[in-house]
């Protein structure tokens, strides 16, 4: 077996999330590939569809539960649109899991956590959330910030409505002006707002951020007003990848590798890294 | 490292012997379109090529990184997908008459190709190769070995180095693997004045290259990064087409694409094919965002890559001077000059530009 080969997965389930963005729930079909796979929440794969070719995107499942991995796709290019066309039991292949991770264990463990996406941005954060949740007695308050254009944009809302439930987490949702329904409950603000007014204090928490790049743009200077050192907000890059092994030669922002280095920076990272991405 | 003397016999020998036991010889012989030209390529008789003239068109990469190459086929079939592996380990290869700047291609490569992650298929050729170069006489205006370390008798990535002297050649051999070719090849005693003719020669042949561009000094990486955002990149490449020739011709250009190709409707191979960071569409995003959009900053990528990036991470410059990019850039982008401009402004402007 060579780094480039996959292992083979079959499609368990699949969840249309909006119009055009899908989850698949996947599963190892070599029972002793399922029993050692392990991952962190943060790291991304290489998924392909045979005959199509190879795409990039996070594993969106936590990284406590065994067994399966999920992930979130929007149809934009060949392969995601050729994912698209599999129907439940049909094979895909996979490589990874790749890249660093969101130090959950060692750095964000009993302190607050304050979690912020916009549009299909939640599907790396949602692996952080429920990673979180699932332990969740060793982390302090858990604030969730997540909003899309419109209501119809919004991802895995039947989880959402779960989070809405529960006591103990902090949940606000949102969606632009403009994008609202008649029945819509939420804010109606852009992001850096309803981060603003979400009322979650800087001390003893760490942010999670990912979304559309003009998203993190206006937000992390809402961030730091609010007092967030840099180096306590996380976020993950992407950027066009072939082998995501550190080889292929395209990742890469100046002397920063997505696919190795990250694709998990701080803004702190960030901020030292050359504009070019 | 050893001597030993080999006379034109010896040689000729020696590849009559490797092509009878069914290895694979390469060296530089006459192009078929273009008989001014050399192309490596498989010989079965030393005749057959031609030593030292002039440095073949193309490097030798491409017997390590094929320009295309299957990682895997598959096949859909009832129960899901069959997918069989390509082997990783290669049959046996000598390439015979190398430069030595593409024998050092391929050992500055293969610092990437093993970090963290062993890429066996580029491993296992190279494990399957041994590289037998020749001292280079054959340098040009645009040649510049020794600015980036190396020259034209460095030993770096060779097996074994090959120098003319009167009546043969002095055979320096590297590696184990350059021994096990020589073994019982020619004589162990070298020539009285082999050795000397030889330091000879090497001296001469490296003045020659040293003209051209002075050593890149050490902290030339890091004034590049300093200076990413310099207003001379937004007119160093106005004369670049974005075609990716000079990847293609590079012996360190090692960037690849990974593509699925079918042959019917359920069987085919998964790829890797040469790529170029000079072309637009190598970062494009889905989206259509495009994180080097310009080609300005694609060739910023090309020199802070090599130059920059590359001998920090790895301690090594990914560039072995040989020139080619040069000589085969349509637009007449010419390396080893802006690179010079680039050191000069380096001297000039040690903390950047202020702009």
């Amino acid at each position: 077996m060579n780094i480039y080969q996959p292992y083979l997965m079959s499609i368990k389930e699949i969840t249309d999330e909006t119009v055009d963005t899908r989850t698949f729930r996947l599963e190892f079909k070599d029972p002793e590939v399922a029993e050692k796979f392990t991952f962190n929440a943060g790291q991304f794969g290489e998924y392909s569809v045979f005959g199509e070719g190879e795409s990039t995107f996070c594993i969106a499942s936590p990284s406590t539960r065994k067994g399966y991995i999920e992930c979130s796709f929007k149809a934009s290019g060949k392969v995601t649109r050729a994912l698209r066309r599999l129907s439940v039991g049909d094979t895909l292949g996979f490589r990874g899991p790749y890249g660093n991770n969101f130090p959950l264990d060692n750095v964000m463990k009993g302190h607050n956590m304050l979690f912020i996406a916009g549009g299909i941005g939640l599907a790396p954060v949602r692996s952080v959330i429920w990673t979180c949740l699932d332990q969740r007695d060793q982390f302090k308050d858990v604030t969730i910030v997540y909003g899309a254009r419109s209501v119809g944009d919004l991802v895995y809302k039947r989880e959402l409505e779960e989070w809405g439930k529960r006591s103990d987490i902090n949940l606000c949702l949102s969606v632009d002006p403009g994008g609202e329904t008649p029945d819509w409950k939420g804010k109606i603000a852009r992001i850096p707002t309803a981060v603003e007014e979400s009322g979650v204090k800087a001390e003893d928490t760490f942010a999670v951020i990912c979304g559309p790049p003009i998203m993190i743009k206006f937000t992390l200077p809402v961030l730091t007003k609010l007092g967030f050192p840099a180096d306590h907000i996380y976020t993950t890059l992407e950027n066009r990848m072939k082998c995501g092994l550190g080889k292929c030669g395209r990742c890469n922002i100046g002397p920063t590798y997505v696919c190795k280095d990250g694709p998990v920076f701080t803004a702190a990272q960030i901020r030292a890294l050359p504009q070019e991405f | 490292m050893t001597q030993r003397f080999l006379s034109h016999a010896d040689l000729t020998a020696l590849v009559a012997e490797l092509v009878a036991a069914k290895t694979r010889v390469i060296a530089p012989v006459r192009a078929k379109d273009d008989p001014e030209q050399l192309d490596y390529s498989p010989i079965q008789k030393l005749e057959e090529a031609t030593f030292g003239t002039r440095l073949p068109r193309r490097s030798m990469k491409e017997f390590f990184l094929p320009v295309t190459e299957v990682l895997l086929r598959y096949q859909q079939t009832k129960e899901g997908v069959e997918i069989k592996a390509t082997p990783t380990e290669a049959p046996p290869i000598v390439i015979f008459s190398a430069t030595p700047c593409d024998a050092s291609g391929l050992d500055v490569v293969d610092k990437v190709m093993s970090w963290d992650y062993q890429d066996e298929l580029w491993f296992g050729r190279r494990k399957a190769a041994t590289v037998v170069s020749f001292l280079c006489t054959a340098m040009d205006a645009v040649c510049f070995c020794t600015a980036v370390g190396l020259g034209p008798d460095s030993i770096q990535g060779s097996d074994v180095l090959l120098v003319p002297v009167e009546g043969g050649y002095l055979a320096n051999v590297i590696t184990p693997k350059g021994e096990a070719l020589l073994k019982g090849k020619g004589k162990a005693e070298v020539p009285a004045g082999a050795e000397a003719s030889a330091a000879a020669a090497q001296g001469e042949a490296r003045k020659k290259v040293e003209a051209n561009l002075p050593k890149i000094p050490a902290e030339f990486a890091s004034w590049l990064a300093k200076n990413f955002d310099h207003p001379l990149w937004k007119t160093i490449s106005l004369r670049c087409h974005g075609c990716g020739a000079c990847a293609s011709v590079c012996p360190t250009c090692h960037c690849f694409d990974i593509v699925d190709e079918h042959d019917s409707s359920t069987e085919g191979a998964r790829r890797r094919n040469w790529d170029s960071c000079q072309t637009s569409k190598f970062t494009l995003h889905a989206s259509g965002h495009n994180p080097r959009g310009s080609q300005n900053e694609r060739f910023r990528q090309r020199i802070q890559h090599k130059f920059s990036i590359y001998p920090t991470k790895f301690g090594e410059i990914l560039c072995t001077g040989c020139g080619r990019c040069a000589r085969t850039c349509p637009g007449g982008m010419d390396l080893p000059t802006i690179i010079g401009e680039l050191m000069t402004l380096a001297k000039t402007q040690p903390e950047g530009s202020s702009l």
